[in-house]
């Protein structure tokens, strides 16, 4: 019987593990996303820099006003800014992979306890 | 493709089938959603080309109310026609000709409308691939109770 208890235990645990697991990666793929959409708006915001002609008056906006930028120090910011957004792509991705890998792991440890359970469960009959 | 993923659909068993539905659906009420988000950035860069093509030389110096919230206004004059200040996004605003203005809003209308046209062709897909599943649904569910009508039979 006692078995039978610390593999019900264990399931517990097991899924409980699997969705927080589970819950963690939802959170990860909405930054993504996230950052995917900031991307995109940055690059935007590139492509029509390469189009100004260099004594453009650019402004930034900083609280409620509006300040003036060089386009050289625009240009930087916001090439900086893409390289930063994506260098956190790469590192949601890495944790996307690594909660998946760790996910489908559990999942493999869940439906192990189960048949284990069940096979119990079969036995005591 | 359509008849690769038929196949598929008739393996599944009516629960799983439940539940692609599900997925399905709401696939695209979140693609009609961002379709209609997109519809109405495409109407406000409309908006804005009008209000550039009213900002020209026969209208310099003439009163105008400005809008300080959406229900206080002071009288104000136009003073320079020439030239606006957009808003590129990412909190970059940029001076520019109204011509250029006109110009850069063009360009995002058509940017929207390209995007649009890839929703709506991916709508139309998933409607196609929904309609198909309910299809297979109905056949499943019909045979099930002849099934039953059978069993129900052969026990009499």
């Amino acid at each position: 019987m006692s078995a039978a208890v610390a593999l019900q235990r264990k399931l517990e645990a097991d899924s409980a593990a699997y969705q927080t697991l589970q819950k963690d990666y939802s959170k990860a793929v909405e930054s993504r996303q996230r950052l995917d959409s900031q991307l995109q708006e940055n690059k935007l915001v590139q492509d029509e820099f390469k189009l100004l002609k260099d004594d453009a008056n650019i402004y930034k906006l900083i609280g409620p006003v509006l300040t003036k930028q060089d386009k050289a120090e625009a240009v930087t910011n916001v090439d900086k800014r893409i390289d930063f957004i994506q260098a956190e792509i790469d590192r949601v991705e890495k944790q996307l992979q690594d909660l998946q890998e760790k996910t489908e792991k559990k999942r493999m440890e869940l439906v192990q306890t189960q048949t284990a359970l069940q096979q119990h469960a079969a036995q005591q009959k | 493709m359509a008849q690769q993923q038929k196949i598929e659909l008739q393996d599944l068993d009516l629960n799983q089938l439940v539940e692609v539905k599900k997925q399905l659906e709401e696939e695209l009420s979140h693609l009609t959603s961002s379709f209609g988000q997109l519809k109405q950035a495409q109407n406000r860069f409309a908006d804005c080309i009008e209000s550039c093509k009213a900002i020209d030389t026969c209208n310099k110096d003439k009163t105008i109310l400005v809008p300080l919230t959406s229900s206080l206004y002071v009288p104000g004059k136009l003073a320079d026609v020439e030239k606006v200040v957009v808003d590129i996004g990412t909190g970059y605003y940029v001076e520019k000709t109204t011509e250029d203005a006109i110009k850069f809003y063009n360009t995002k209308v058509d940017f929207v409308k390209e995007n649009l046209e890839k929703i709506q062709a991916t709508v139309a897909q998933k409607q196609g691939n929904l309609r198909s599943l309910v299809d297979v649904m109905q056949y499943k569910v019909q045979m099930q109770q002849q099934e039953q009508k059978a069993a129900a039979v052969t026990k009499a």
